[in-house]
């Protein structure tokens, strides 16, 4: 389906001479926080095009740029270069596209799409595109008007609307090519991740999981949106794409298995949504996803492991086919979505070469699988946890403590950790450098009580039924940004933070990483440390993820939303003000975070 | 004059769907859907208001019926989008004492029934009259914060 489109004028040259503005930056030099413990580089960086083409930066998901100009000797001088209101105030989640020398940006509900002309002063749009989107979408999303980004292939610039449509848009023309309904919201289902890409598949699925929804993955004709296969991430082996001799979960399955593992048929409204990152592994032929959290939150109205909801699953992108799945959290009682990133790198591990994914699951465990199989190579703590005590690596099921269990029979339970939010948000991707060979992410220290009741289900309104209060994780910090090290389970270093970390990462062949947080800074660090190298307050509360590419000039550049939203414009609500009539108090946990930051919407450019 | 007429014409169509779909299901009297809204928190223009009826909830100030309220507000999940006792997650905070489209209980009666813009879904088919009054009545019953308009970091 395509709609007729009046372009505008492309933006007229404006021949004056570059007059950047003078910014005073505050910058911070601090010395290093922690011993370097990480490999010696080995790896020579990939052939490094200087784009930023799709969200995860290639199929891998690796955010990793292999440009070097920023580096830890030079990172101080880096100073704001460009910004601009998307003229939103919900939560900026995702990150633009740098696409030759066109930036692509999508806004927050109504998904604007704008497209800026690098190569001139300014950044001047060359044209941006308005869709019209349903209002009811904004009843419809769980936690703010997300959108996690779009994805380019083929010329086109593809990306999901909240109200349910996938759009095509021409990356020269700002035209639209085709726009198709893949999402229904009278049953619940929004559309806030990023589409994925392989060949001619556009890979897409639904937020719901606090709606009661039967949540699926959609593969759509690249060429004209239609749609190629659904697969259901729950329920009969059928609906799932499930054949019995190609679907190899590594620790066994039985048939309708998804169907199976739910009690009285709650399979039917139970979640498992995709709103996360997807990545690919061309060898293999296998792209990989997390689902999300079963519905409702109460435990006790759907009996059994709810498979395949809080899981990762490997599908062929051709066909949908379901090669592989792997639960990470059995009969979730704590909504601990896993649709997080799966970060494919090549690995050594007790000197044995490993295709791994890597996964920093909301439940408080980073996760190193062999991404041909699925089978748990190690998991361990990346914060503080108590629901469970490890994972068993013979049969892949976490060790649970008892007292942490939840359900309506349970009365509150107090002191579950990590809280709801995860031990990194889901929508906070980590990132990878194949020249440290460590993994960077935010994280969350929070907990939580966890009071639930039984939830009555209504269609396309909500189905959660729990009442959650957060409090404080132990230490005196809330977040932090991490190294990892996904070969031995380990913590390289630290950099802790005065409220919850809600930014993605990326981290570059200048060894320097990035990220922002919750109260409005932009900061770059050494990867090899953590030590601190600049720092930018930018308007607003960071919860996007920042990218890098080489400008026409031949420069390297950093970019970052700042517009404080999602899971936190709601529990912080505190922050808003745009809505006289809608006053919140500042949270339990957290009473401060309004002096820091309020609502934006900015799109900020750094440089050296 | 019309153009009123026409509007008053079109109220009563309105009206007598309204009544036509809860005539379907047994209900007290105070299911009948209003025959329009008189709303109090509207400018009129002129200072001239429109034709309209006027609602009155039947439970006004009932705390036992508050108390049936409180709970249907969590078992119809309304907490999902309004947290939990009404402190606001993506829809507005409904225990401030302010209100996007008039506090008086027939404007958030008809809030709740017809639904509003931008995401509040019309409960009106699924709770009827009587359940909505219900919520009203819990609504009503919630305690007004204090001092809500200056939040200060500053040492007194």
């Amino acid at each position: 389906m395509s709609r007729p489109f009046t372009l505008r004028d492309p933006a007229r040259d404006n021949a004056r001479g570059m007059q950047r503005a003078s910014v005073l930056v505050c910058l911070v030099w601090l010395g290093a926080v922690s011993a370097a413990g990480a490999a010696p580089a080995t790896v020579a960086p990939a052939a490094e095009d200087g784009q930023w083409t799709m969200p995860g930066k290639n199929y891998s998901a690796t955010r990793y740029s292999g440009l070097t100009q920023i580096n830890a000797r030079n990172a101080r001088a880096l100073h704001p270069v460009w910004t601009f209101s998307t003229g939103v105030l919900a939560g900026h989640e995702g990150q633009p596209l740098v696409v030759g020398n066109t930036m692509y940006v999508v806004t927050p509900w109504p998904n604007v799409l704008y497209a800026f002309d690098l190569s001139k002063e300014g950044y001047p749009l060359r044209w941006k595109y308005r869709p019209d989107v349903s209002a009811n979408a904004l009843g419809v999303a769980c936690c703010d008007a997300v959108n996690r980004g779009a994805f380019y292939a083929d010329g086109k610039i593809i990306y999901n609307l909240l109200d349910g449509h996938t759009v095509a848009i021409d990356a020269r023309s700002g035209r639209e090519l085709w726009k198709v309904a893949v999402a229904d919201m009278r049953s619940g289902e929004t559309t806030t991740m990023a589409p994925f890409v392989v060949k001619d598949r556009v890979i897409v699925g639904a937020s719901g999981g606090e709606f009661g929804i039967y949540g699926w993955l959609k593969g759509l004709e690249l060429g004209t949106g239609q749609m190629a296969w659904m697969g259901h991430n729950i329920g009969p082996d059928a609906g799932m794409l499930i054949q019995a001799d190609t679907f190899r979960p590594p620790y066994g399955t039985t048939p309708d298995e998804g169907a199976h593992s739910w009690a009285n048929d709650s399979w039917k409204t139970g979640g498992a949504p995709v709103w996360g990152w997807i990545s690919y592994d061309p060898e293999l032929d296998l792209i990989y996803y997390g689902t999300g959290n079963a519905a409702p939150y109460n435990p006790e109205q759907r009996a059994g492991d709810n498979k395949w909801s809080a899981s990762v699953l490997a599908r062929r992108p051709q066909t949908g086919a379901l090669v592989w799945a792997y639960q990470f959290t059995p009969h979730d009682s704590w909504d601990y979505d896993a649709t997080g990133a799966m970060v494919l790198a090549d690995l050594t591990i007790g000197g044995k070469a490993v295709k791994a994914l890597v996964h920093f699951d909301k439940n408080g465990f980073a996760y190193t699988l062999d991404r041909a199989t699925g089978r748990v190579l190690l998991a361990e703590t990346y914060v503080p946890v108590n629901w469970a005590k490890s994972v068993d690596r013979a049969n892949g099921r976490p060790v649970q403590d008892a007292s942490k269990q939840t359900g309506a029979t349970q009365g509150n339970v107090k002191g579950i950790c990590p809280s709801l939010e995860g031990g990194v948000s889901p929508n906070s991707p980590p990132a990878y450098s194949p020249r440290t060979h460590l993994f960077y992410t935010s994280t969350n220290n929070l907990c939580m009580e966890y009071e639930t009741g039984h939830a009555s289900y209504t269609k396309g309104t909500p189905y959660i039924g729990v009442n959650s209060p957060y409090l404080a994780g132990p230490g005196g910090y809330l977040g932090s940004f991490i190294a990892w090290d996904a070969t031995s389970g380990r913590k390289i270093w630290e950099d802790k933070e005065p409220y919850p970390t809600w930014s993605g990462a990326l981290v570059t062949g200048g060894d320097v990483a990035f990220y922002g947080t919750l109260d409005g800074w932009f900061k770059a660090v050494d990867a090899h440390t953590g030590a601190l190298l600049s720092k930018f307050k930018v308007g607003s509360g960071v919860v996007g993820n920042p990218i890098t590419w080489r400008g026409p000039d031949g420069k390297q550049y950093v970019a970052i939303y700042a517009g404080v939203g999602g899971d936190w414009a709601l529990l912080a609500g505190d922050t808003r003000s745009d809505d006289p009539t809608d006053v919140r108090l500042p949270p339990d946990f957290m009473k401060d975070i309004a002096r820091h930051t309020s609502q934006g919407g900015l799109i900020w450019v750094f440089g050296l | 004059m019309r153009g009123r007429a026409v509007i008053a014409t079109l109220l009563g169509c309105a009206a007598l769907g309204a009544c036509a779909r809860q005539a379907a299901a047994p209900a007290p009297v105070t299911s009948a859907a209003p025959p329009a809204v008189a709303y109090e928190a509207h400018l009129a223009a002129g200072g001239i208001a429109p034709p309209g009826g006027t609602l009155t909830n039947p439970h006004a100030g009932d705390a036992a019926v508050a108390k049936n309220g409180a709970l249907l507000f969590t078992t119809m999940n309304c907490d999902g989008c309004h947290g939990g006792g009404g402190s606001g997650w993506v829809g507005p905070n409904l225990g401030d004492g302010r209100w996007r489209y008039g506090g008086s209980d027939a404007e958030v009666f008809s809030s709740i029934f017809y639904g509003r813009p931008k995401g509040m879904p019309a409960f009106g088919g699924v709770l009827g009259s009587e359940g909505v009054w219900t919520l009203v009545t819990y609504l009503r019953s919630l305690p007004l914060p204090g001092d809500l308009p200056t939040e200060s970091w500053e040492q007194p």
